[in-house]
């Protein structure tokens, strides 16, 4: 955390109010998202309890699994909430542009859950799926196993900062607003929406004491609070095992609708307070380089979805040695790049660089626009430089590569750092530009600033060749998998025999 | 020197009944070792639930019936028979060669189950074991003391001490998932801290032998459900770091005496319950005797602490930068609370000396939040 970030979280425990920390919203918000609120069975592994799940207010599906632990009733839910998904994803698998390689669908599915918790819970379910057989003994149903697939390519797209495929929603209040309480209770939502947006009439300290208390505010999963589990769930699924054993088809269905109304008035607070969230996003501006990133999720969106056509096997259950480097080489390139696009669209975040010295603005005080180098190749070339004289608390390295927000200066402008000089309390900073000139010898007018223009400058985040791995034979022993491993077509025929759960 | 510091913790907890450290308590040890309310309410065994409830907050914690179930279920079946479950796993999983093997229970003594005479066998035959005299491979429901500020805890774990080669091991068996060789790092570290107390146990009793402490494995085997099924599987966990960490904060703890000293006269937690086991103390007369007390509150304690939503609201009142948790702690070293940090920012406090780099760099990030139209 910055410092400026944190001085906004102190403004907003003294002034009980959250404080926008960005002026931007950093992150794509789809037309059409499909919100899921994934509950699962506290203390079992992963056993789903009931979704909500829809793509519009008052358009939503209540799915309950009436009996947890029963194996068939689980994957008759995952193949439930599965064609709903996979009819959503579908809806986006329309529209093509571009020819050849360059083909790809104009817009991309976004799934919201309420917080870190439901993107685990629906890892979980996808990790749950994507191995099942559908046919043979344990079979389950077609769209179970390309569910589980979908949904580990979405969890794993939700790895990557700036990506909009899967999102919790609180993450994205939280990157907007700060508020008076720790990170962890941020990843509640109702108190999180109590910061930021309180009921009318209501104080902020009332609305957090609320968010607390699950009798007012149920959580918002996965789990659901014990009270309710020892109070009303757990009775109630036992008054449906034992319809279910005595076979009386009046109380079965007494029962099941019990527990539907149930569960539906924990998830429906949840469900209400996740889609004023979402038109609270609406209302903040999206940034100028989201719609990029925004590409970028397409693209993946469409690669992932061809090779879902050409007969795909499940993603591994641990990825191999090359694999986890190309996963961390890309994660990392996606934060690199998100921070930078983030301080280069946001003057809030560029400030809350600049507040710990990792970018700074200032004013030029000298300029040498005619200065020309002559390089290795004997080519003559301009390299102006400039002096900005800061009074950021600078920490960035002589030769760090720079970009410039700036709107003096044109966006492909390049510079270095050449040197910096401490000048009483302020920082003398020489820079080089080293693009964005135009291709003539002489600077374009216009390109490169003049004494007294205001400038700010953060590090590049640079360009980096795709990483290049050595084929699968020609692997050292100790970088391939273990040969005992087995095949993953196979590997859970173990599990899938296994009578799960137990009453 | 110990009797009159037992008094004064016997009069902190006044008319209520001792509690036991329990699993949590020695987790909260770990986790906030710093904090004197609840070192002061853990070591005098105060009921920390009802205090806090009395006092305006009650704990949020409960276990779900389903949680319950599943963890006894579970550790049932792997117990089951013998501990047949138990062994296919540390045979095939743990590709460990276990000959021949012996299953004794020692959680009761020819049904007589006072903590006492369980101990004592408990000794007996693990001491025997660790000689070389006993024949068998695992231990049932060991029945363990634990010197804790001074007086000795009964940890009656769930589990089973495992002998293999010249070592003990300590098995711990929990219900949360193992997917794919991966489990909540959360749950496994509590879980660790857990087993780390029996293992300094363990060998606090075995050097009573003149054993020595090598005779305990730091590594900890973890039974857990493989993926999504019921069926256990086994990994080792390194506990030494965790054992070397509660090692030290258990020598810390017999010092209480010092925390003690520093309390007035008369202070008492008591809740003055009657026959019907009411509270009839005034909350704000409790909430007073707590204020007394220093308490270092982290956003953490929310997950383990039953005094937490106290504390956070005792830290809201003075406006402690800990309310907003180490993120924001760490970025502002040397300042404690949100009026002094925003004081120093705006310029309408002196910062001290050791707060005059803290002070341009909170007035520079000011600055720029003003540049911004922010008010700061």
């Amino acid at each position: 955390m910055s410092m400026l970030s944190a001085l906004a979280h102190l403004e907003a425990m003294e002034s009980w109010q959250a404080i926008p920390l960005t002026e931007f919203r950093h992150r794509h918000l789809s037309a059409r998202p499909l919100v899921i609120i994934p509950l699962t069975m506290a203390g079992e592994a992963g056993a789903p309890l009931a979704a909500m799940v829809g793509s519009a207010r008052r358009q939503r599906t209540l799915l309950v699994v009436d009996q947890p632990r029963n194996r068939d009733q689980r994957f008759a839910f995952a193949a439930a909430l599965g064609q709903i998904v996979m009819d959503y994803i579908n809806s986006f698998r329309q529209d093509r542009r571009g020819d050849g390689d360059r083909s790809r669908y104009t817009d991309a599915p976004q799934i919201l859950v309420p917080n870190p918790g439901g993107i685990k819970a629906l890892a979980d379910l996808g990790r749950m799926c994507r191995f099942r057989q559908t046919t043979g003994p344990y079979a389950v149903a077609e769209v179970v196993p390309e569910f589980g697939m979908w949904l580990t390519f979405l969890v794993d797209a939700a790895e990557e900062a700036g990506t909009s495929m899967l999102l919790p929603i609180t993450g994205m209040l939280a990157e907007h607003w700060a508020t008076g309480q720790s990170t962890l209770e941020n990843q509640n939502l109702a108190s999180l929406m109590a910061w930021i947006d309180p009921p009318s009439g209501v104080s902020v300290e009332q609305a957090l004491a609320d968010a607390e208390n699950p009798d007012v505010c149920p959580p918002a999963g996965p789990t659901t609070s014990p009270q309710f589990d020892n109070r009303d769930l757990a009775p109630a699924i036992r008054r449906f095992d034992t319809a279910n054993r005595l076979g009386d088809p009046q109380a079965l269905a007494d029962a099941e609708s019990d527990l539907r109304d149930l569960v539906a008035e924990q998830v429906q607070p949840t469900w209400r307070m996740l889609w004023n969230a979402v038109a609270l996003m609406r209302t903040v501006p999206e940034a100028p380089r989201a719609a990029r990133r925004f590409e970028r999720d397409c693209v993946s969106f469409t690669n992932y979805s061809d090779y879902q056509d050409s007969g795909p096997l499940p993603q591994r259950k641990r990825d191999a040695a090359v694999g986890a480097a190309r996963r961390l080489g890309r994660q990392e390139r996606a934060l690199a790049d998100y921070e930078a696009d983030m301080a280069f669209d946001d003057p809030f975040v560029l400030a809350d660089r600049r507040s710990v010295g990792e970018a700074f603005a200032g004013t030029v005080v000298e300029a040498e626009p005619g200065r020309v180098v002559t390089t290795d190749k004997n080519r003559r070339v301009p390299r102006p430089r400039i002096v900005v004289r800061t009074e950021d608390p600078l920490r960035l390295a002589p030769d760090t590569a720079l970009i410039s927000p700036s709107p003096t200066v044109p966006a492909n402008h390049r510079a270095r750092i050449v040197a910096t000089v401490p000048d009483g309390a302020a920082t003398l900073v020489t820079v080089e530009i080293t693009s964005g000139m135009g291709r003539a010898r002489v600077p374009t007018p216009g390109t490169v600033p003049e004494g007294g223009d205001r400038i700010a400058y953060l590090p590049d985040p640079g360009w980096r060749p795709t990483p290049v791995f050595p084929d699968a034979d020609s692997m050292p022993w100790t970088h391939t998998a273990p040969p005992d491993q087995p095949d993953p077509d196979n590997a859970e025929s173990d599990d899938a025999a296994e009578e799960w759960g137990h009453d | 020197m110990n009797a009159p510091v037992d008094d004064r913790l016997a009069a902190l907890r006044g008319s209520a009944r001792r509690l036991p450290y329990s699993a949590r308590s020695l987790a909260a040890l770990e986790n906030n070792p710093r904090c004197t309310l609840r070192a002061l309410l853990d070591s005098s065994g105060s009921d920390k639930a009802a205090i806090a409830e009395r006092a305006g907050f009650p704990s949020p914690f409960g276990q779900s019936t389903f949680a319950l179930a599943r963890g006894n279920a579970f550790e049932a079946m792997v117990k089951a028979n013998g501990c047949a479950e138990l062994l296919r796993v540390l045979r095939e999983t743990l590709q460990l060669t276990l000959p021949e093997v012996g299953y004794t229970d020692l959680n009761d003594v020819g049904g007589d189950a006072r903590p006492e005479i369980r101990a004592a066998r408990t000794a007996h035959l693990l001491v025997r074991a660790a000689l070389g005299q006993g024949d068998s491979t695992l231990y049932d429901h060991p029945m363990l003391r634990l010197i804790v500020g001074g007086h000795a805890v009964f940890l009656e774990p769930d589990l089973v001490a495992f002998r293999i080669g010249d070592r003990f091991h300590v098995v711990e068996i929990k219900s949360f998932p193992i997917i794919d060789g991966q489990a909540a790092p959360a749950q496994v570290r509590s879980a660790t801290t857990q087993a780390c107390a029996y293992v300094i146990a363990l060998r606090a009793m075995l050097a009573q032998a003149g054993i020595g402490p090598q005779a305990v494995s730091d590594q900890i085997i973890l039974v857990a459900p493989k993926d999504f099924t019921n069926r256990p599987t086994a990994a080792f966990v390194d506990a030494r770091k965790q054992v070397a960490t509660l090692t030290r904060q258990l020598d810390r703890i017999a010092r209480i005496g010092d925390l003690v000293a520093l309390l007035s006269d008369g202070l008492t937690f008591d809740l003055d319950p009657d026959s019907d086991d009411r509270p009839r103390r005034p909350a704000e007369e409790l909430t007073s005797a707590l204020d007394q007390v220093d308490t270092t509150y982290r956003p953490d304690c929310l997950n383990h602490c039953e005094m937490a939503f106290y504390c956070r609201s005792r830290a809201r009142a003075n406006m402690s930068l800990d309310v907003l948790g180490p993120a924001v702690r760490e970025q502002l070293g040397g300042i404690d609370t949100t009026t002094m940090a925003l004081g120093l920012a705006r310029g309408q406090l002196v910062p001290a000396d050791d707060q005059r780099e803290m002070t341009t760099a909170l007035r520079h990030a000011a600055r720029l939040r003003a540049e911004l139209g922010g008010a700061a």
